[in-house]
């Protein structure tokens, strides 16, 4: 199953873990995600957009006709990305006015938007495309005993209309992939609790309150570990748990994964091949219980 | 009653008011009547002070006997005050008071106006349209037809209960069909109502009983309607009664089957909160008292095995072989009491494209997140919380679930403050130390004893939060409510043992098929359409079909009460005399032109035209007089009684008669709402040009494009069309009509901007004005038709199109 | 937390055309749509760390209250998680809504309430504008207070602990000409210059 691939900023840069682990857990579900060349910046849902929403809506747009143009879908890794995408596309569909400015700027360079994209996330992918079942047989190294809280994030589940692919209040899309792990989803409430986002580089006081009570509740729910699809989430929770431990004075030492590094183990794929090194927060403890080799040779597809 | 006069030529007497000067100190009625005086067919004309005074209608009774006139128009004011009065007249001088007609030259002239001359011009214009019209009338009669006078009742809950009673105790026969075994409806699941609280099963249970005893009511329960026909006082119903399996003369309720039956079900009874076997008994207290076997989960049907209550039955009722039935009832009037059904998750879904409403509150994912009405089966099973059977003390009850939400349900469900605020108060004298606390967004107290209700629960502090509730978080044993107090203006969390949801009340399964088979509307809320907002909120488009209760709209028991005595009277009103008046302006197929092409059937709102091989056939009880099928028919083989083509034509040529230079438009009025409303705008003394000349038709469906290019030759230069918003021709179907006549006109080099055409309220009297006004700016720049275009018209109009 | 609205509001003070402005955003059409039902402060996951609720800045909008909209705190701590719009009964887009003030607050250079956060989107669509890809690390350098040596000091601690694990990129990734993406931003500066 071959799809455009949009990786967004983040994904290049301090999420790169993502997309390693990604690419390795793609090798068993026959799922190939080729990038869509010359892909541009998704229009970041606010950071742009509030500087100037046309600008934000035709750098949606953009990337929106490049992959209209590879006629192979789009699909992305990470969740803003893929809410800006879908909202960018409800209003041009809604708002002619805006499709008309927007049509306007990408046809300078030559670039045209019809309207025909479905968005998707990889995580929409993994349920409806592959399917639990095929996840399900490719585990060789079942994640008994391990504790995950499931964190989606907010946007994810935020498209409407078609482009929406799991429950917005109670999602259960990857809790059904843990499941499928033979890992146990704990009870977590705060699955679609907004962790604050970009407000790390404009009020990090705020996101980081936003972020100790995601951190807090998968604590008190005993969890092994968060794991995640959205980089920016990983990022609050991963990257930045040390100072929110020291702001907060509380020890928590949560392991944040990524969906597909926690799926990369349950297949057997080396921790390094699925960035696990990159992690803040050091998951050893959850390599430790899984006796999970970190050289070990992928077992043959 | 003498009888009717009926000679060759009309002779015509006129009767020109002054109306104590509201007519004459704008319109000079002796120049009037000397003008009209000299027209063709005119033998009187006369003027009077007041025409509807006793020596005024004397005149006309005079001048009916004494000049043998065979037709009179009376130029005064709006026929709507008084067209009785002077038909009255004409009855009594034994004309056939089709053969009158009134000039409206109050309303729509001396009142609107301020140039004498031009008025009284005027006048004399829409006198000698009236004239012309009365030319071609022909005398016309009531006729009554015989009905049948049973009546069918859809849906036994309380609504359908009462309106049985009542037309039952009328001495009505009445088929009572209930969808499911018993009935009762949602009335028998709840414990106490509001404000009084009342024990409901004790008021509805008697009812329940009277229901069943009584010898002009035929309940047919596990029964529903699958298709209706026939006409108003003369329906057919073919009813569909599914098998029970049990035969009811038999059972005893004795409740053995059910005591060894290894089946088991979730009760609906019980809102599924208690199990009950699949052979069961709706309630203790279910009308008719038997039991029944729920197929779908019956080991025999499934498996062919078990059979263990037909072994223990001592009265030997169990029938597994039984068969479904069906039965066709004639009636004369239909009443549809179908009641409502609460939203639920998956109906959600679907209503809203895929979100659920009651997902944010925890609804499914922990066993003490319950709605209404289950509260009430747990009201009346203790109070204990199902997770746990402890008694549930701290208590959360969320409002305007689904409800109020532009997404899908916007209207409010009406009860569930009051539910809500009943709840509270049972829940406190059950458990004194309870606290229940009420989120609402508005607390909706309207009705008689509810505001009181409300003080009576804050006096027992009852708790008040006002903020739409956010999420209900399971955590552990207990429930979260987070939601932010809009009136602190803070954020809150708090603890609860148990969470009652309010969910938006909808229309009841089947709706849809059952609009389809009547033939009646649903309103933008998706319930069923009541003719009109105010003055007939039980009836609907069709005669002879009625509603009441929560099939109209959600409302509380005593609303539905009210509206079910509303229904019977209307039915007895209906039916009483045994007959129907059926009112002669009705269509009417000309046989030897149908080609049996079906288009008339398209256009009927009321389905009142059937399309057989031969010929179409118009049911006169059902036609409604619009006219908006005559214009349709490509062979000309559909005319309207009383507004016939040939009546019509020469109305349009009467009042365009006199050429006096100025741009003349001429505006048919539907007759009803849209003439109203210019009759309002002279009521209230507006202003607009004496241009205007208004025409009334049943309907502006009934005008055509011929009748446009006559008035087109005839001397107009615009033509309005103006029709009621509430008027059975829709605004699409309005709108196409007009694009048509648009089209046919360029064809002619008649400019469509001549002709603009709106939908008014009654109440939008000043639009009229302010319509009239600018369409005359627009004709008045756009200057005459020259008269050889008219010419050309005339002509083609003649050679036959 | 606190809020400082006066007592009396006159019609002197508020700002009709600003409900007529709000229309004109994408988004900003329903404005007066909202009943101020509450569920969208109820929702907020920010809402602790705001001045005024989301539903309280709809209500101030909606009378016109255009100066203490512009400068509450409010605006600029909406993450645009679209909890809130989710929920509205009216199909509010809220968040679209606190851009388009976030926009207003940049474009008539009304001081924010807080320097740092126009400074933020500035710098954002800037670089973006250069490579056509965002470059966090040149974002988070720009935005630093770097006279602020206690925040310099952990910066710098952070960015090591990030290098240490091969996650800061050094090299921005930049579209090359190729691709016309400079076009496409030059275009839209200029429409928004000619308004």
């Amino acid at each position: 199953m071959k799809y455009a691939y949009f990786p967004g900023c983040a994904i290049h840069g301090s999420a790169k873990e993502y997309a390693m682990a990604t690419n390795a857990v793609n090798k068993y579900l026959d799922v190939e995600l080729i990038e869509i060349r010359g892909w541009n910046c998704c229009g970041a849902i606010d950071a742009v957009y509030a500087y100037n929403p046309l600008l934000s809506i035709s750098l949606s747009a953009r990337n929106l006709a490049l992959a209209e143009n590879t006629k192979m879908g789009i699909v992305t890794l990470c969740c803003a990305c893929f809410f800006t995408l879908s909202r960018a596309n409800s209003m041009l569909r809604e708002n002619v006015d805006m499709k008309g400015k927007v049509d306007k700027v990408i046809n300078d360079a030559g670039l045209k938007y019809a309207g025909g994209v479905k968005v998707r996330h990889y995580m929409d992918i993994l349920a409806n495309d592959v399917g639990f079942d095929k996840i399900l047989q490719k585990v060789t190294v079942p994640l008994k005993g391990l504790k995950v809280a499931p964190y989606y994030g907010c946007l994810i589940v935020r498209p409407i209309g078609i482009e929406r692919f799991d429950d917005p209040e109670h999602p259960t899309s990857m809790d059904k992939v843990i499941e499928a792990l033979a890992a146990e989803v704990v009870y977590y409430p705060d699955k679609t609790r907004c962790c604050g986002a970009s407000l790390v580089m404009i009020d990090e006081g705020v996101m980081m309150e936003m972020t100790k009570a995601l951190l807090l509740t998968a604590k008190n729910a005993q969890a092994d570990c968060i794991v995640t699809p959205c980089p920016m989430c990983h990022f609050n929770l991963d990257a930045k748990q040390k100072d929110i431990e020291s702001h907060f004075d509380l020890d928590l030492g949560i392991p944040v994964l990524y969906i597909t590094q926690l799926i990369g183990l349950a297949f057997g794929v080396p921790s390094k091949e699925l960035g696990l090194h990159r992690n803040l927060v050091f998951p050893d403890k959850i390599l430790e219980k899984l006796k999970a080799p970190s050289q070990a040779t992928p077992k043959a597809l | 009653m003498k009888g009717h006069i009926q000679q060759e030529n009309p002779r015509i007497g006129v009767y020109i008011c002054h109306c104590g000067g509201n007519i004459s100190d704008t319109v000079d009625v002796v120049k009037v009547k000397e003008t009209i005086a000299k027209h063709d067919g005119v033998k009187v004309c006369e003027t009077y002070e007041y025409m509807c005074s006793k020596p005024g209608q004397d005149m006309i009774e005079h001048g009916i006997t004494e000049h043998k006139l065979n037709r009179v128009v009376v130029a005064s004011c709006s026929p709507r005050m008084h067209l009785d009065t002077f038909r009255g007249a004409a009855k009594r001088a034994g004309l056939n008071s089709y053969f009158l007609e009134m000039a409206n030259i109050r309303e729509q002239c001396s009142w609107v106006h301020d140039n004498k001359e031009l008025a009284t011009k005027k006048a004399a214009a829409l006198t000698r349209g009236l004239i012309e019209r009365t030319q071609h009338l022909e005398p016309l009669d009531e006729k009554s037809i015989p009905v049948n006078r049973d009546v069918a009742v859809i849906g036994g809950g309380i609504a359908g209960i009462l309106t049985s009673i009542e037309l039952a105790d009328k001495g009505y026969k009445v088929y009572l069909i209930e969808q499911s075994a018993s009935i009762g409806g949602h009335m028998a699941q709840l414990s106490k109502t509001f404000p009084t609280l009342d024990c409901s099963a004790c008021i509805l249970t008697p009812k329940m009983v009277y229901v069943s005893q009584h010898l002009n009511i035929e309940i047919l329960d596990m029964s529903e309607p699958v298709a209706v026909n026939g006409s108003p006082g003369n329906y057919k119903v073919a009813v569909r009664t599914r098998p029970r399996y049990v035969d009811k003369g038999k059972c005893t309720s004795c409740g053995e089957c059910a005591r060894v039956c290894p089946v088991k079900r979730f009760s609906p009874h019980e809102e599924c909160l208690i199990q009950e076997k699949c052979i069961y008994l709706p309630f203790k207290q279910a009308v008719p008292s038997a039991y029944v076997i729920d197929r779908d989960l019956c080991l025999w049907f499934n498996k062919g095995v078990c059979r263990v209550c037909e072994r223990f039955c001592k009265g030997k009722a169990i029938v597994f072989d039984q068969r479904e039935e069906t039965r066709q009832l004639n009636v004369g009037a239909i009443i549809v009491c179908t009641g409502y059904q609460q939203l639920t998750p998956s109906l959600s879904k679907e209503i809203f494209e895929g979100w659920d409403a009651f997902s944010q509150y925890g609804f499914g994912l922990h066993p003490d997140v319950v709605t209404n009405l289950q509260f009430e089966r747990l009201m009346l099973q203790g109070i204990h919380r199902p997770s746990n059977n402890k008694p549930s003390k701290k208590v959360a009850f969320v409002l305007c679930v689904g409800s109020r939400m532009d997404r899908g349900i916007q209207y409010c469900c009406k009860i569930g403050c009051m539910n809500a605020i009943k709840h509270s108060l049972l829940l406190l004298k059950a458990l004194p130390d309870a606290e229940p606390w009420i989120f609402y967004t508005d607390i909706r107290a309207h009705g008689k004893g509810y505001e009181e209700f409300y003080s009576n629960a804050r006096n027992h502090n009852v708790k008040f939060i006002r903020g739409r509730v956010a999420e209900v978080v399971p955590n552990g044993d207990n429930l979260i409510v987070r939601t932010e107090d809009t009136i602190l203006s803070r954020q809150m969390e708090e603890t609860f043992d148990l969470v009652v949801l309010s969910p938006a009340l909808l229309p009841n399964v089947g709706t849809g098929e059952l609009t389809k088979m009547l033939g009646i509307d649903l309103g933008p809320d998706g319930f069923f359409l009541e003719r009109h907002h105010k003055l007939r909120p039980v009836d609907t488009k069709m005669e002879g079909i009625y509603l009441a209760g929560c099939a109209l709209g959600p409302k509380d028991i005593r609303e539905s009460t009210i509206e079910t005595m509303a229904t019977a009277s209307k039915v007895a009103t209906f039916l009483g005399r045994g007959e129907v008046s059926v009112s002669p302006e009705i269509a009417y197929i000309i046989p030897e032109r149908c080609n049996a092409c079906g288009e008339c059937v398209k256009y009927c709102s009321t389905n009142a035209i059937e399309s057989t091989p031969s010929v179409a056939v118009i049911n006169s009880i059902s036609c409604t007089g619009c006219g908006v099928c005559v214009p349709r028919c490509p062979t000309g083989a559909i005319d309207l009684k009383h507004s016939t083509d040939e009546q019509l034509m020469a109305q349009i040529e009467g009042t365009c008669e006199e050429d006096d230079g100025e741009p003349r438009i001429l505006a048919f009025l539907e007759k009803t709402t849209a003439y109203g409303s210019a009759d309002l705008a002279g009521q209230t003394r507006g202003s607009y040009t004496p241009k205007v000349n208004i025409i009334a038709v049943p309907s502006t469906g009934r005008v055509g494009l011929r009748h446009l290019l006559h008035a087109f030759a005839s001397g107009a230069d615009g033509v309005i069309l103006l029709e009621g918003d509430d008027s059975s021709f829709r605004e699409d179907q309005v709108r196409e009509h007009v694009n048509n006549i648009k089209k046919g006109l360029s064809k002619f080099g008649v400019e469509p901007l001549r002709v603009v055409s709106t939908t008014t309220t009654l109440p939008q009297y000043d639009k009229v004005v302010n319509l009239f006004q600018t369409f005359d700016e627009r004709i008045s720049k756009m200057g005459h038709i020259s008269p050889e275009k008219r010419q050309e018209i005339a002509e083609a109009l003649a050679g036959g199109k | 937390m606190k809020h400082n609205l006066s007592r009396h509001i006159t019609t002197q003070m508020t700002d009709p055309s600003f409900v007529e402005e709000i229309k004109k955003m994408l988004g900003g059409e329903k404005i007066l749509d909202c009943i101020q039902c509450g569920v969208c402060a109820g929702s907020c996951h920010a809402r602790f760390a705001m001045d005024y609720s989301p539903m309280q800045i709809l209500k101030m909008a909606q009378l016109g209250l255009k100066q203490e909209v512009l400068s509450s705190s409010t605006i600029w701590i909406c993450t645009s998680c679209y909890t809130c719009a989710s929920r509205c009964p009216r199909d509010l887009n809220i968040p679209a809504i606190m851009s388009g003030f976030k926009n207003m607050v940049m474009k008539n250079n009304v001081p924010a309430s807080i320097a740092l956060k126009p400074k933020f989107h500035k710098t954002f669509v800037e670089i973006v504008g250069k490579y056509g890809r965002m470059y966090e690390p040149e974002l988070k350098i720009k935005l630093i207070n770097k006279t602020n040596p206690g925040e310099l000091l952990r910066n710098a601690s952070f960015g090591m602990r990030m290098f240490r694990k091969g996650k800061l990129k050094f090299q921005p990734f930049k579209l090359d000409s190729s691709t016309r993406f400079s076009e496409i931003y030059q275009r839209v500066l200029n429409q928004e210059a000619q308004k």
